[in-house]
């Protein structure tokens, strides 16, 4: 069972869930420094502009696109009742995630590296 | 409506507010500061679209949250008391949120 497509999917789900309803307050808090104004804004957000919070983006951009794509996923078995697919479905989610994370983590480290460069 | 449905329309919604907010806001990566973001966010449309992303967002979040804590056996007895707790930190974010979407005005 532990082992299975579906619990792992489960765990994933939850993980990367509990994970970015964390991110979504932390970045409200970010964020809400506007009502500070302009100065006070660009002062905290040049807090999480570090190289470390850069490669955070990427892990938290491989969050926000495994739990669409598999939310996406179980949308589809949901409504159009496919469960015969689920299995292979799971796998094809990973490898479009993969392709999407890949895709936006390039660039995001290439400005990153710029960035550090000077 | 079930919190199981919030759940599912709300993240239908985000596929497509967040595909909007990715790729108009962070793709390609640049680095961001007040006057950047102020550019998109003087147009109406923007911030419109930003408050209804905000609250669908929230919608997940919470309803995703209240899924997971109650999951657990021992929060079981207390699930109506977690909907209201949901209730009110989405409340008091959606105010708190929507008020820094419009904080992003051009100085006078």
């Amino acid at each position: 069972m532990y082992t299975s497509t579906g619990y792992i999917s489960f765990l994933l789900r939850r993980v990367t869930g509990v994970a970015l309803v964390i991110y979504l307050f932390m970045h409200m808090w970010v964020i809400g420094s506007a009502n500070g104004g302009p100065e006070v804004f660009d002062a905290r957000l040049n807090l999480v502009q570090g190289p470390l919070f850069k490669l955070g983006e990427i892990a938290l951009l491989a969050a926000v696109v495994w739990h669409a794509i598999d939310g996406i996923r179980l949308l589809i078995v949901h409504y159009f009742d496919v469960t015969e697919y689920r299995r292979s479905m799971f796998w094809a989610a990973i490898v479009v995630s993969a392709i999407l994370v890949i895709a936006g983590g390039i660039p995001m480290l290439t400005f990153m590296l710029e960035e550090m460069g000077g | 409506m079930r919190i199981f449905q919030i759940q599912r329309y709300s993240a239908i919604a985000l596929l497509v507010f967040l595909t909007i907010h990715m790729t108009v806001v962070h793709y390609p990566p640049f680095h961001i500061d007040f006057t950047r973001i102020l550019e998109r966010m003087a147009s109406p449309v923007w911030k419109t679209i930003d408050i209804f992303f905000l609250g669908f967002v929230l919608a997940h979040a919470l309803a995703g949250a209240y899924m997971v804590i109650t999951d657990f056996e021992s929060m079981y007895g207390v699930r109506r008391a977690m909907i209201w707790i949901a209730v009110i930190i989405g409340a008091i974010a959606f105010v708190y949120g929507t008020k820094t979407i419009l904080a992003f005005q051009p100085p006078v």
